[in-house]
C-alpha cells in the first residue's frame, strides 16, 4: 500500500473511530488523559503497522484494541495503576505485547461508549464552554490549539478549560454512563444545545479561523446523526439533524463574492445542496409537527418550507405559532408576525408587532422597527415607514445593513 | 462518594418561603436520614455571630462577620453519601432552600469519618479554614502538611472535634437552584471569589473563645484565614 494510501485509511479512521476507541478506553479506566494519549499513540502506530500489514478489515476493532493495550502497559509500569489495573482486569483485555490479529474474536466495543461520552462532556455541571470543548477534545478529536483557534481563545487558556473540567468529572464524580429514563429528556435536550450551539459557532463563521470553524458545522452533523442513531427513540435528534442539515445546505448560496450575507430570497437556488434538503426532509416524515412539536422540530420544517416554491406562508405562520407555544420568544414572535403578514393578513402581522413595541421587548433591535417598516411600507403608509426605517438605521450594528436600509428609505 | 451541601441564603424571607422551610425542611431530613444519604448536617447561626480569624506576625486579628461578604451566606450544611455528582444534585434539588435559593454542592477530597452517634448537641462550632489555590514551595507546603497533621492531632487528644475533612478545590463546585420545577445548574461555588472554604471541622467545644483559641492555632489561619461560626441550638 502507498503511503499516502495508508496515511489516507488513518484520517479516514481517525475521524470515524478516534470518539468511540477513547470512549471505550474511558470507560475501562476512568482516566481521561490516558485515554485520549493511548489512543493518540494507536493511531500513530497504525502509520507503521497498516503500511507493514495492510488496512485491518475493522480498523475501530483494531485501534480499540492497540489502544487498549497501551493502557494496560502504562498502568502495569505506573504504581497508582494497581487499583484501575484491578477494574480493568474484569473487562479483560487481551495479550498487551501481541498485536490484534485479524481472525481472532473482536474485542467488544460497545457502542453506548460514545453515549456515555456525549452525555459525560455535556454535563450540566460543567460550564457551557467547558462542555463545547470537551466536546470537540474527547468526541471529535480535535486538538487543543484547533479548538483554541477556533473559538478565538489562547491555547494555554483552552487547555486550562480542558484540564479543569476534566478534573472537577474525576473529583466530583460526575458519573460515565447514559442518564437514567428520570433524567434522559432533560439531558437529551442539554446535548442538543451544545452541538446546536456548536454547529452555530461554524455556521456564523464571522471570526476565529474560518476553515476550522467551517468544520465545526461538519462536526455537529456527524455527531447529531450518530447522537440520532444512538437515541432512535428521541425525535428532536432528528429534528435537529434536519435543522442543521437544512442550513447547511446553503452554505455555497448565502455569501457573495465581497463577504455580505445574501437572503434567502435572493440566493441562486442551483448553489443549494439538494442531497442534504432530501435526507433532511426524509427525516421529517413521521407524525404531524402541529401537533406533538419539539422546538428543533418546528425550526427544520419551518427551514425546509423556505426550500419550496411557491412559500407555503399560512404554514409557516402556524409553524411559528407551534414553536412560540413551545418556546415563548419576542424574537419567535417576531418572526410570526412576518409570516402572518406574508400569509396575507398584513394587519394581524403589524399589530403583532406593535405589540412588541409597546411592551418594550427587543427595544434596541434593529430589525423589529426594520421589519415594522417593511409591513407599513406593503400596507402603503409610507411617512409613518420612513419613521420606523429611521429608528432601525440608528440602531443598525454593521454598514452592510445601514446600507441596505438607506436604499430602502430611497425607494420610498 | 461524600459530599458537602452548603445550605446557602439571603436571609430574606417571606411568609410563603417561611412556611415552606417549616413544612419541608424535616421531611428533607428524614427521607435522607432514611435512605441512609445524609450522614450529618445542621443549621448556623446568622452571619453577625460569625468571627474571622487570620495570624500575621505572631499577632491574632479577629474580625466579625464571615470570610466573604455577599448577599448570600452559608446558612447550614449537610454531609452526604451519594453514588454520584447526579445523586448528589438530586438531593439538593429536594431540599427546599434550592427552590428559593442555593445550595452549593462539594465533594469531599475523602471519604469523611463521621461518628455514629454523633448528636446535635455536639455541633458547637463550625470552623472553615480558607485557602486562595496558589501553591506555596515545596517546602512550605510539606510544612503546611505537617502543621495540619500536628493540629487535627491536638484537637483530637482533646476530644473536640466532631468531624473534620479536606474538600476537593472549589473549581469542582456545583450550585443547584431549582426555578419552576426545573433543576438549574451551575458551574463553580455560590461565590466566586480569590479565597474559597478549603475544609470543614466542627467542634463540641464549649464557648466561643475556645473555638477560636483553636482557629487561631489552625495553621491556615497564618496563610489566610479560619471562619468560626456557632451551630443552631449550640
Amino acid at each position: 500500500m502507498t503511503a499516502t494510501g495508508v496515511e489516507a485509511a488513518v484520517q479516514a479512521a481517525f475521524k470515524e473511530e478516534w470518539g468511540s476507541v477513547v470512549a471505550t478506553l474511558i470507560r475501562r479506566t476512568g482516566n481521561w488523559d490516558l485515554a485520549e494519549e493511548c489512543a493518540q499513540e494507536a493511531f500513530t502506530q497504525a502509520l507503521t503497522s497498516w503500511a507493514r500489514d495492510g488496512v485491518p478489515s475493522r480498523p475501530g476493532a483494531w485501534l480499540t484494541t492497540v489502544a487498549g493495550n497501551r493502557a494496560l502497559d502504562r498502568l502495569r509500569r505506573s504504581a497508582r495503576g494497581a487499583e484501575l489495573l484491578e477494574q480493568v482486569a474484569r473487562d479483560p483485555l487481551r495479550s498487551p505485547s501481541a498485536e490484534p490479529d485479524e481472525d481472532e474474536d473482536e474485542p467488544e466495543v460497545i457502542e453506548d461508549d460514545r453515549l456515555r461520552l456525549m452525555f459525560t462532556c455535556c454535563h450540566p455541571a460543567l460550564a457551557l464552554e467547558a462542555r463545547v470543548a470537551l466536546t470537540l477534545r474527547t468526541l471529535a478529536g480535535l486538538t487543543t490549539a484547533e479548538i483554541a483557534r477556533a473559538f478565538l481563545v489562547a491555547e494555554p487558556t483552552m487547555a486550562k478549560r480542558l484540564v479543569r473540567a476534566k478534573a472537577k468529572i474525576a473529583a466530583a464524580a460526575i458519573p460515565y454512563r447514559v442518564p437514567p429514563p428520570e433524567l434522559l429528556p432533560e439531558r437529551t435536550t442539554g446535548v442538543l444545545a451544545v452541538l446546536y450551539l456548536l454547529f452555530n459557532e461554524g455556521y456564523s463563521a464571522s471570526s476565529g479561523d474560518e476553515l476550522i470553524r467551517a468544520g465545526l458545522c461538519d462536526e455537529a452533523i456527524r455527531l447529531t446523526r450518530l447522537l440520532g442513531r444512538l437515541l432512535p427513540e428521541e425525535p428532536e435528534a432528528d429534528a435537529l439533524l434536519a435543522l442543521m442539515l437544512l442550513q447547511h445546505s446553503r452554505r455555497d448560496a448565502r455569501v457573495d463574492a465581497g463577504g455580505d450575507l445574501i437572503t434567502l430570497e435572493h440566493q441562486d437556488r442551483g448553489l443549494w445542496h439538494g442531497d442534504e434538503i432530501a435526507e433532511a426532509e426524509a427525516l421529517l416524515t413521521d407524525g404531524d409537527p402541529l401537533i406533538t412539536i419539539g422546538t428543533y422540530r418546528a425550526q427544520a420544517e419551518i427551514a425546509l418550507c423556505h426550500t419550496r416554491e411557491p412559500t407555503d406562508w399560512p404554514r409557516i405562520a402556524a409553524l411559528y405559532a407551534a414553536l412560540e407555544q413551545a418556546l415563548p420568544s419576542p424574537v419567535v414572535r417576531l418572526n410570526r408576525a412576518v409570516a402572518v403578514a406574508m400569509a396575507g393578513d398584513l394587519d394581524a402581522g403589524i399589530a403583532l408587532v406593535g405589540e412588541l413595541v409597546q411592551r418594550d421587548e427587543l427595544s434596541g433591535y434593529h430589525l423589529l422597527y426594520a421589519t415594522r417598516a417593511d409591513l407599513l411600507r406593503r400596507r402603503g403608509d409610507v411617512i409613518d415607514a420612513r419613521v420606523e426605517y429611521e429608528r432601525a438605521l440608528a440602531l443598525a450594528p454593521s454598514e452592510t445593513e445601514r446600507r441596505f436600509l438607506r436604499g430602502r428609505i430611497a425607494e420610498l | 462518594m461524600n459530599y458537602l451541601l452548603l445550605i446557602c441564603t439571603d436571609g430574606v424571607s417571606t411568609p410563603e418561603i417561611a412556611a415552606a422551610m417549616q413544612e419541608h425542611t424535616p421531611k428533607w431530613v428524614e427521607e435522607m436520614d432514611g435512605r441512609g444519604v445524609r450522614l450529618l448536617g445542621n443549621g448556623l447561626l446568622g452571619p453577625d455571630t460569625a468571627r474571622t480569624v487570620r495570624v500575621r506576625g505572631g499577632e491574632t486579628l479577629i474580625t466579625d462577620g464571615p470570610f466573604v461578604d455577599s448577599k448570600e451566606f452559608i446558612g447550614g450544611l449537610d454531609i452526604i453519601q451519594a453514588e454520584s455528582l447526579d445523586e448528589a444534585i438530586e438531593v439538593a434539588a429536594k431540599h427546599p432552600v434550592s427552590w428559593y435559593f442555593t445550595i452549593e454542592v462539594r465533594p469531599f477530597r475523602r471519604e469523611v469519618e463521621v461518628p455514629e452517634n454523633w448528636t446535635y448537641e455536639q455541633l458547637r462550632f463550625l470552623m472553615l479554614p480558607c485557602l486562595d489555590g496558589i501553591p506555596e514551595a515545596d517546602e512550605v507546603e510539606a510544612q503546611l502538611l505537617r502543621d495540619l497533621q500536628a493540629w487535627a492531632e491536638m484537637v483530637d487528644a482533646r476530644g473536640v472535634r466532631v468531624v473534620g475533612a479536606p474538600l476537593a478545590p472549589a473549581s469542582t463546585a456545583t450550585t443547584v437552584r431549582v426555578r419552576d420545577g426545573q433543576t438549574v445548574l451551575s458551574d463553580g461555588p455560590f461565590v466566586e471569589t480569590k479565597e474559597y472554604v478549603a475544609g470543614i471541622d466542627i467542634l463540641s467545644c464549649e464557648t466561643m473563645d475556645e473555638a477560636i483559641e483553636l482557629a487561631t492555632a489552625h495553621p491556615l489561619s497564618r496563610f489566610h484565614m479560619v471562619e468560626v461560626r456557632p451551630f443552631w441550638g449550640g
